[in-house]
């Protein structure tokens, strides 16, 4: 497979490697980890809001090493897989620093929020597994994260794009870049062999009606997208709102009416998330609208 | 075994162990040595490079080629001389070497190591690595000889078979990888408690603790396996929640998914005598944990 990815800006290149995660959540893992009273359960709530700990966890247990590839997509059932000793192997290893929070200004408000909207989209359409569809969410954006850390002459070009000329940051990044984060996304779901499910959420959430095996990802994934800029929390890199597919609730089975239902749930769910996922020990900052 | 023409070098070994923990056959000519190893195969052959009618590599060619002697763990006696030219230890599969001058100290540790080596390596699982049945049965008459009291726990999968036929071997060992970590990890997750978990060979998987905890890790583990396996399917059988695949009279069946039988075994008050009996009560207690098509525990409450 080939590891770098390259973009239509001579020389650049999307490389993998260690991605940064967020100290505040970094700390509490550790903590709870030294703690043998732990339940899995904790654990898993706290990796869930991060990202980027959430896809190591993932790309982990996943890998060719454990002997079942592309099989796991719950952090949970990653942590019961890896065990304890890998996952302070993992989280001590894990570099430790906030660049992506100053990388991405609201990158991280946004992907909690969407994996929040895109788990009551998943229960509200009655599908199996919602904290699977809540990790699609997560992730649904990684690859911006990814081209900010590697790249940040053009990820500050892609920015100015969307500024001057009124576009989407996804439209942005295909006329910097040569392709949208969704490639980065597929890109990166290969390399760390992660779940079909999950590929194709973050590959085809802004076009789930074209996702080929598992649209009830991609189309949860879109329609979480779609809710958390309604909120207008955090923020994907630009402050328009993603036109909504019709076609993605038809696959969920959802009316627009359902919608109302889980905005509200929304709203009530947002406190807790962003409580614990903020800023060193300063206060939660109030977000967005909500 | 030693297989060396050096009087010294066979006095030495002898001279290094007590000969009622490893006693030394010393034999001065290669050729004539090959029916004493077929014959009595030793726990271990030291061979040395200097032997006058054969090489080495060639001794251990001869016993690595034949699957009931490749267990043999074969150390190589060289000269440095001899490291001037290539081995090629992927053709030679010796175990180690020991190249001259040596210190007593060392040969003595060099062969105790690779002793210890091939017994960890021969007795692991190859698929999970888990260790297997020389460990197991070590370990619980160990146990019991010490009179201690323990809970001994044996799983297997229900409908395991089914699901090889149906999505073939590699498939399978996905599922025994990951029952596998799923035993080790919900043990481990008791800290401060002596433990093992061993793996018999195909679904059957062992774990030993302590009496008090044993259902809290029958719980964890049913409920961690069965939150996992039915990914292991594909989509439509996950949504049936059954397989359909042919039975072992050659008849289309439909299966339901895979559960994990355990049957636990107590060894309170020095009850148990020998590691066979506690085999014994748990295949009895795994027919009924069997029973039930979902995944179950039978506890073995006797105290007699």
């Amino acid at each position: 497979m080939e590891e770098d990815l390259k973009t239509s800006a001579k020389g650049q290149i999307l490389s993998i490697r260690d991605l940064p995660t967020l100290p505040k959540v970094l700390d509490e893992v550790s903590k709870l980890v030294q703690n043998p009273n732990t339940s899995i359960e904790a654990i898993a709530k706290v990796i869930s809001r991060d990202q980027v700990l959430s896809a190591k966890v993932l790309k982990m247990v996943n890998s060719p090493v454990y002997g079942f590839p592309g099989r796991i997509s719950s952090v949970q059932h990653s942590l019961v897989l890896l065990g304890f000793n890998v996952i302070r192997g993992v989280i001590i290893s894990t570099s430790v620093f906030d660049i992506m929070s100053k990388a991405m200004q609201g990158l991280w408000e946004h992907s909690i929020g969407c994996a929040l909207a895109t788990g009551l989209v998943a229960r509200k359409a009655k599908l199996k597994d919602p904290e699977e569809f809540s990790v699609c969410g997560l992730l649904h954006d990684l690859g911006k994260v990814v081209a900010a850390v590697q790249l940040p002459e053009l990820h500050k070009a892609v920015g100015e794009a969307v500024r001057s000329q009124d576009l989407r940051w996804f439209e942005a990044e295909k006329a910097v870049l040569g392709f949208g984060h969704d490639r980065i996304n597929a890109w990166l779901a290969d390399y760390w062999h992660l779940p079909a499910t999950i590929k194709e959420a973050m590959s085809s959430h802004h076009r789930p009606e074209r996702a080929q095996f598992y649209p009830l990802h991609a189309s949860a994934a879109h329609v979480g997208d779609f809710i958390v800029r309604v909120f207008e929390y955090g923020s994907g890199g630009d402050d328009q709102a993603v036109p909504l597919s019709e076609q993605a609730l038809k696959i969920l089975g959802l009316k627009l009416g359902d919608l109302d239902e889980i905005m509200d749930g929304f709203a009530e769910n947002l406190g807790e998330v962003s409580s614990v996922t903020f800023g060193p020990e300063d206060d939660a900052p109030v977000p967005g609208k909500a | 075994m030693l297989l060396t023409p050096d009087a010294e070098l066979g006095a030495l070994f002898k001279r290094l162990w007590d000969p009622l923990e490893v006693e030394w056959t010393v034999i001065a000519r290669g050729r004539r040595a090959m029916e004493a190893i077929f014959n009595e195969p030793p726990d271990i052959l030291v061979v040395d490079n200097r032997l006058p009618d054969i090489p080495s590599a060639e001794v251990a060619a001869i016993v690595k080629s034949e699957n009931v002697y490749r267990q043999m763990p074969v150390i190589l006696c060289l000269d440095r001389a001899d490291l001037e030219r290539e081995w090629n230890w992927n053709e030679i599969e010796a175990d180690d070497f020991l190249v001259r001058p040596f210190t007593d100290r060392e040969a003595k540790q060099r062969v105790q190591l690779t002793l210890c080596r091939s017994t960890r390596a021969m007795d692991a699982n190859p698929l999970t690595k888990l260790p297997g049945n020389t460990s197991i049965i070590g370990r619980i008459q160990d146990l019991i000889d010490r009179r201690d009291d323990f809970a001994l726990a044996y799983c297997d999968l229900d409908y395991f078979k089914s699901f090889n036929d149906k999505y073939g071997f590699s498939r399978g060992d996905e599922v025994l990888m990951m029952t596998a970590r799923v035993i080790v990890n919900t043990i481990r997750g008791f800290t401060g408690v002596r433990s093992f978990v061993g793996h018999v060979g195909g679904d059957d998987f062992v774990f030993i603790v302590p009496a008090p905890i044993a259902e809290e890790a029958c719980r964890r583990v049913v409920e961690a396996f069965d939150a996992i396996v039915p990914h292991f399917y594909d989509e439509d059988d996950r949504e049936r929640e059954s397989i359909v695949s042919t039975d072992r009279q050659g008849e289309v069946r439909t299966f339901p998914l895979m559960a994990i039988s355990i049957a636990v075994v107590f060894n309170t008050g020095g009850r148990l005598q020998h590691f066979g009996e506690a085999s014994a009560i748990a295949m009895g207690l795994k027919k009924k944990a069997k029973e039930n098509p979902k995944s179950s525990y039978v506890l073995d409450r006797r105290t007699d």
